[in-house]
């Protein structure tokens, strides 16, 4: 049409495969599994094979692949349930029990960060929506902060007041934007409201914290830091990411139709507020189980949709499994530098993932004429 | 069945191709369908003000209707009330003699289309994903496409012509191959009754004949019930069964082509001086000039009546 030529003939209609999984196959979906799953690997392995206790990398290695702890049902039964654990070499303790752990932490809070921002960028239709984009960040900040300066007593619950916190600042945007429905922008800025005033006073109780000690608690956990985490956090967030994760799969679809604008979505009949609701519900589930283990890891939820989106496309089924991959493997890595680079110092993988994202922004900004709406 | 649809896809899918079995039982059950507006109240929630207050609109069944007016005037709005997408103050919308708000949203999207006036998706969607997206409201939430699904998206495309432009992504498309998709998406819903709002609106002649031609080709082949709003008053009049014109949200005219279309409408609803011609292919309009008498009745109302700014009414 347009007075080009019509090249060659009509397309042969009909040719869609109409498996259900075939999308799956989709070759730079699988490029992009493949390329992260290298790199979650290659970190995986820096980060077992170095630390405080010093072992050589084949030592580490063969205490990773140790089929007495891979093929024990006890000890596995005690990673995941917490049960008694079974006996073993001292090698294959400090890898099986402090050193991968953290790994797994860091490949779980990827996906969930990832899937979540590539939720609130579908719901917001915006590319520069992260997790936190609805207040969860500094409702969870805030509860943090209460709980060490005011509240000592709960700090042992403090994971689970910080994911909760989250949950009710994000119930408190909603209901601010909400006026006979709401709208991307009115939600964006409701958002933008609660965070003023939470990050206003989460930033006063600093003025409240008596030592030293407490600040730097408090700084790990608003800036997001892996350090020391172990099975525990594994049992504490996976069962809850595997939810918001399926959830966010059978979801795709609803983004998909969702990213057409609100009129279309609602003309070919779908109920756009209960939808955005429920996504926005799914995307707070999984930040939420991040910050549980994790605290606030910035960037990780805004940069990764951008890169899978990147690398396969707009549509969000495999958007959604791209951030499964990709996810993971910005987190992993980066906690490498977290945990490794100023050695025997730990730093908050949340810097690092700050200092990556950077630079990231930068360069997208220079390559693609307009950034903002998918 | 999945035989004949294999053969009719060698054959490219043709408008007889699709009418095998399945498909002609399909329209044969289909009854043209009636939508009609009963004293529509019609209002932007950020006004005070209704854009429409009270009015009646009756889409004849398996017909095309043509709303017109100047900008402003309240068509987009009232095809708005149409589709649900504006819950009207007072008044009820029928389709069939169910009043849309007792329908559940997508059942409604099974039986009534709506193609928007500018409508955004993400760049590198294919034009054939797009489509995809028109048999949303025919799937269950865990539902894959279905082989219906795969037809009436061959249909779809087929029938907008844009078969060539099935692998290309909706970015690289010109304004006019865009909306071309678009209308493939809005035909692949499927329904008895199909709004467009301004379709040819910002195209180039060729594409404003292209979608012309959609059009007409519902009109003559099928018993969809369509209401389009078109800013060309002389596109509308050779489109329509039946034209309604618009002004100040008030409904000043209704009727064929031939008795809305003349000179003393023209002044009163678009206060333009016009020669009207009736021709063999219907009214044929020579805009003469810009009526400015201020002291004119319609003139002096419409300012107030408006009460916002007209870009308001324009950008919704």
């Amino acid at each position: 049409m347009s007075g080009e030529p019509v090249t060659g003939t009509e397309q042969s209609s009909g040719t869609r495969d109409t498996r259900r999984f075939v999308w799956l196959l989709d070759p730079k979906l699988v490029t992009t599994a493949i390329g992260s799953l290298v790199v979650i690997v290659l970190a995986g392995l820096v980060q077992v094979s170095f630390g405080a206790y010093t072992m050589s990398i084949g030592q580490a290695w063969a205490a990773v692949f140790n089929p007495d702890v891979i093929f024990n049902q006890q000890a596995w039964h005690a990673f995941l349930l917490g049960g008694e654990m079974p006996e073993m070499g001292k090698e294959s303790l400090i890898v099986w029990n402090i050193r991968l752990p953290r790994v797994f932490v860091g490949a779980i809070v990827g996906m969930n960060l990832g899937v979540s921002g590539a939720i609130f960028q579908a719901i917001t239709r915006n590319e520069l929506a992260s997790p936190f984009i609805l207040g969860v960040s500094s409702g969870a900040g805030l509860m943090i902060l209460l709980v060490l300066v005011v509240f000592g007593g709960l700090a042992a619950f403090l994971p689970l007041i910080a994911a909760v916190g989250g949950a009710v600042a994000f119930l408190i945007v909603y209901a601010i934007a909400w006026k006979n429905g709401t709208s991307p922008v009115r939600l964006v800025l409701a958002g933008v409201i609660v965070g003023t005033v939470f990050g206003s006073v989460q930033t006063g109780l600093f003025f409240f914290a008596d030592d030293i000690g407490i600040v730097q608690s408090a700084i790990a956990w608003t800036t997001g830091s892996l350090t020391g985490t172990d099975w525990e956090q594994v049992r504490m967030a996976l069962p809850w990411s595997i939810v918001a994760i399926l959830l966010a799969i059978t979801g795709a679809r609803q983004c998909n139709v969702m990213l057409l604008g609100e009129q279309t979505a609602k003309s070919l009949g779908m109920s756009i507020e209960k939808v955005r609701f429920a996504l926005s519900g799914v995307a707070v589930l999984a930040a939420a189980a991040s910050i549980a283990v994790a605290g606030i890891v910035g960037f990780v939820g805004l940069i990764v949709p951008h890169m899978v989106r990147n690398l396969v496309g707009s549509d969000y089924k495999k958007v959604i499994v791209g951030c499964l991959f990709v996810g993971p493997a910005l987190m992993v890595g980066a906690d490498v530098g977290a945990r490794l680079a100023l050695n025997p110092v730990q730093i908050p993988v949340g810097i690092v993932t700050g200092l990556v994202g950077g630079p990231y922004f930068l360069y997208l900004m220079r390559k693609k004429q307009n950034m903002g709406e998918i | 069945m999945a035989r004949n649809t294999t053969e009719t896809r060698q054959r490219n899918g043709s408008e007889e191709a699709v009418s095998n079995e399945s498909a002609a039982d399909a329209i044969d059950s289909k009854q043209a369908s009636e939508l009609s507006g009963e004293d529509l109240v019609l209002r932007y929630p950020s006004m005070d003000e209704p854009v429409i207050d009270g009015e009646r609109l009756v889409a004849t069944p398996g017909a095309v209707t043509a709303l017109v007016g100047p900008n402003g005037s309240g068509k987009s709005t009232l095809l708005k009330g149409l589709a649900k997408q504006l819950t009207p103050d007072e008044g009820t919308v029928l389709l069939n003699g169910r009043d849309v708000h007792s329908m559940g949203t997508k059942e409604l999207a099974r039986k009534l289309g709506l193609l928007s006036q500018e409508s955004t998706s993400p760049e590198s969607i294919t034009v054939e994903d797009l489509v995809y997206h028109g048999r949303y409201p025919h799937r269950g939430f865990f539902e894959t496409t279905t082989e219906e699904d795969n037809r009436a998206v061959d249909r779809a495309i087929d029938l907008a012509g844009c078969g060539h432009l099935r692998d290309r992504e909706v970015g690289s498309l010109s304004g006019g191959q865009k909306q071309l998709a678009w209308i493939a998406m809005v035909l692949a819903q499927d329904t008895d009754v199909l709004l467009l709002d301004e379709p040819t609106t910002f195209l180039d002649l060729h594409h404003q004949l292209e979608v012309m031609e959609i059009v007409e080709t519902l009109r003559d082949e099928s018993d969809i019930t369509v209401v389009v709003v078109l800013h060309d008053i002389e596109q509308a009049a050779r489109l329509a069964d039946e034209m309604v014109a618009l002004k100040d949200g008030a409904i000043r005219a209704r009727g064929t082509p031939e008795e809305v279309v003349t000179e003393e409408l023209l002044a009163d609803v678009f206060e333009i001086d016009a020669e009207v011609d009736v021709i063999e292919r219907g009214p044929r309009v020579t805009p003469l000039r810009a009526r400015h008498d201020d002291i004119d009745r319609e003139g002096g109302d419409a300012e107030e009546a408006e009460g916002s700014p007209p870009e308001v009414l324009e950008a919704e």
